[in-house]
């Protein structure tokens, strides 16, 4: 059992980090003092007490739950991705989740160093909705390319694969990617999230207010695309449940307007928001980081939740014919017909990648000339002097408490305090 | 500044224990075995009065051989006489009510009789 003492150090180490710096010194004291209680359950009892400081004053039932629930949702994720039959690129496809995985986990342990945590309930919840929305996508795109690289044996249904992609070993199946595929997609993903982790850092130069202004905008966008093109942009067999219109139907018009209108109105708005007790030179800066920061935010939510409704859609749509008769109104199709659809619907998910790549590009762009405008009308003084309401100004970062806690956590606390 | 009502019972006893000896660094288990709390307890007593100013704490410069630094604590000025305070009204609470009303099965952890040293 000489392994024992090393792991229970190990352990013991790890719990402390969940700590506040400011309360480690409290743990490692309970630890040191155990030194001086009688061995045996006296001492265990003394060394409980400290595991109990560190639930206590930890904050370690937020921390633990969001480890916890990121575990839970990155293990259904996995073993929804995971394939689970022998595919030709089923190793490009554990790899790529994976490591994955490893960069949803890592990065923001990286980021927290260089730039702080979150500490604002916006940029919490923007990186959750964003962490979220990665790991619902890994099994819908799964299963789109489990059933897109599946060979059919024979019959009509080996006709109409062929038709639609070309020849390919009968039985046989892709799976998803080969190894440069993934690859490619690890670094977008990676580079997803690195940027929506540092948009919402502590030492982010973009205001809350901002993130919540780029994440309606987006949320704006992606609702009307998503209802616009469920099933992605398939100009063959456009499925519109509920828009029976053409290229020049209204809503696809106020489509192409959000694309464009959503980061700009964005950008805009977190101009005007942005308040600077500087010289113009700084508010120019501020105020072009606010557009920045909206528009990219805007443009890779609307990306974001497009992608995540629309691959689900998707995924549902070869599985459900439920779903199936809802998109193609009714069973009126042959079996090979909807099959073929199916293949077609399924082959254009490449294309949200195209859009996770291009909606965040225009959103920047079109946010700071949104900020450019919302500067150039001078909508908000920089210090203080007339020529718009008054602003709220530019949120500070609310640094965490010493302890990192409020003090009404605990009752023990509220009672110090209550004088 | 530490009056009594601020107080529960088991930081109360802490503050006493420590009052006990005002100028000399305690260890935690020594304020454990004479206020009866369990380290669970205890600590989280400590951080808070450390928040407050009441208590400071601090490592030890010099620890035994073949054993860890230990952790000190001793009372502020303020926790001193916010301390002084405290175990004062407790104890004329806890004459009021002998004094127009027994009552003989009043448990010390409700907080109505903790034990209170005198305060130097």
């Amino acid at each position: 059992m000489s392994w024992l003492g090393p792991v229970a150090t190990a352990a013991r180490r790890g719990l402390v980090l969940l700590l506040p710096a400011a309360r480690r010194d409290w743990a490692e004291a309970v630890w040191a003092e155990a030194h001086e209680v009688p061995p045996g359950w006296p001492r265990l009892a003394w060394r409980a007490g400290g595991v109990l400081l560190i639930a206590k004053e930890g904050q370690m039932s937020r921390r633990t739950g969001i480890l916890l629930l990121f575990a839970a949702a990155a293990g259904a994720a996995a073993w929804g991705a995971w394939p689970g039959s022998p595919v030709s690129h089923g190793a490009a496809v554990q790899g790529g989740i994976i490591i994955t995985l490893a960069l949803l986990a890592g990065l923001p342990l990286l980021t927290r160093r260089v730039l702080g945590p979150p500490d604002t309930r916006a940029a919490r919840w923007l990186r959750a909705g964003f962490y979220a929305a990665i790991l619902a996508v890994m099994p819908a795109q799964a299963a789109i390319g489990l059933f897109n690289g599946a060979v059919p044996r024979a019959g009509i249904d080996r006709h109409v694969w062929d038709v639609v992609q070309g020849a390919g070993v009968p039985g046989s199946s892709s799976g998803g990617p080969d190894w440069g595929g993934e690859i490619a997609i690890l670094i977008f993903t990676a580079c997803y999230v690195a940027v929506i982790l540092a948009l919402t850092a502590r030492r982010t130069p973009v205001a809350p207010a901002t993130l919540a202004i780029g994440v309606g905008a987006g949320l704006a966008l992606g609702v009307v695309m998503y209802a616009l093109a469920p099933l992605g942009l398939n100009f063959k067999y456009p499925d519109r449940p509920w828009l029976h219109g053409s290229a020049v139907d209204p809503f696809v018009a106020l489509a192409w307007i959000l694309v464009f209108g959503a980061p700009l109105v964005a950008g805009v708005l977190a101009g005007m928001r942005c308040h600077v007790p500087g010289g113009p030179g700084e508010a120019s800066v501020a105020r072009a980081w606010q557009g920045f920061g909206a528009g990219l935010v805007s443009g890779s939510v609307g990306a974001l939740f497009l992608t995540v409704s629309g691959t689900g859609t998707l995924a549902l749509l070869v599985r459900s014919a439920w779903v199936r008769d809802w998109l193609y109104h009714g069973p009126h199709l042959t079996a090979s017909a909807l099959y073929g659809r199916e293949l077609y619907a399924t082959q254009d998910a490449t294309g949200y990648f195209l859009l996770l790549v291009g909606f965040p590009f225009i959103g920047l762009l079109l946010g700071l000339v949104g900020a450019g405008i919302a500067h150039a009308t001078g909508s908000l003084p920089d210090n203080g002097g007339p020529g718009g309401p008054p602003g709220p100004g530019e949120p500070e970062p609310v640094p965490d408490p010493p302890d990192g806690r409020r003090l009404a956590d605990a009752p023990e606390l509220a009672a110090l305090a209550g004088g | 500044m530490g009056s009594r009502a601020e107080f529960s019972p088991q930081t109360l006893s802490v503050l006493v224990a420590l009052s006990g000896q005002p100028s000399a660094w305690q260890h935690g288990y020594a304020l454990a075995r004479q206020t009866g709390l369990k380290s669970g307890t205890l600590y989280p007593i400590l951080i808070r009065l450390a928040d407050r100013g009441l208590v400071e704490a601090c490592w030890q410069e010099e620890p035994a051989p073949g054993r860890p630094r230990r952790h000190l604590y001793r009372l502020t000025p303020d926790g001193l006489a916010g301390a002084a305070t405290a175990v004062a009204e407790a104890e004329l609470a806890e004459a009021e009510p002998t004094a127009t009303k027994a009552r003989p099965g009043a448990s010390p952890r409700r907080g109505r009789g903790v034990a209170a040293p005198a305060v130097p």
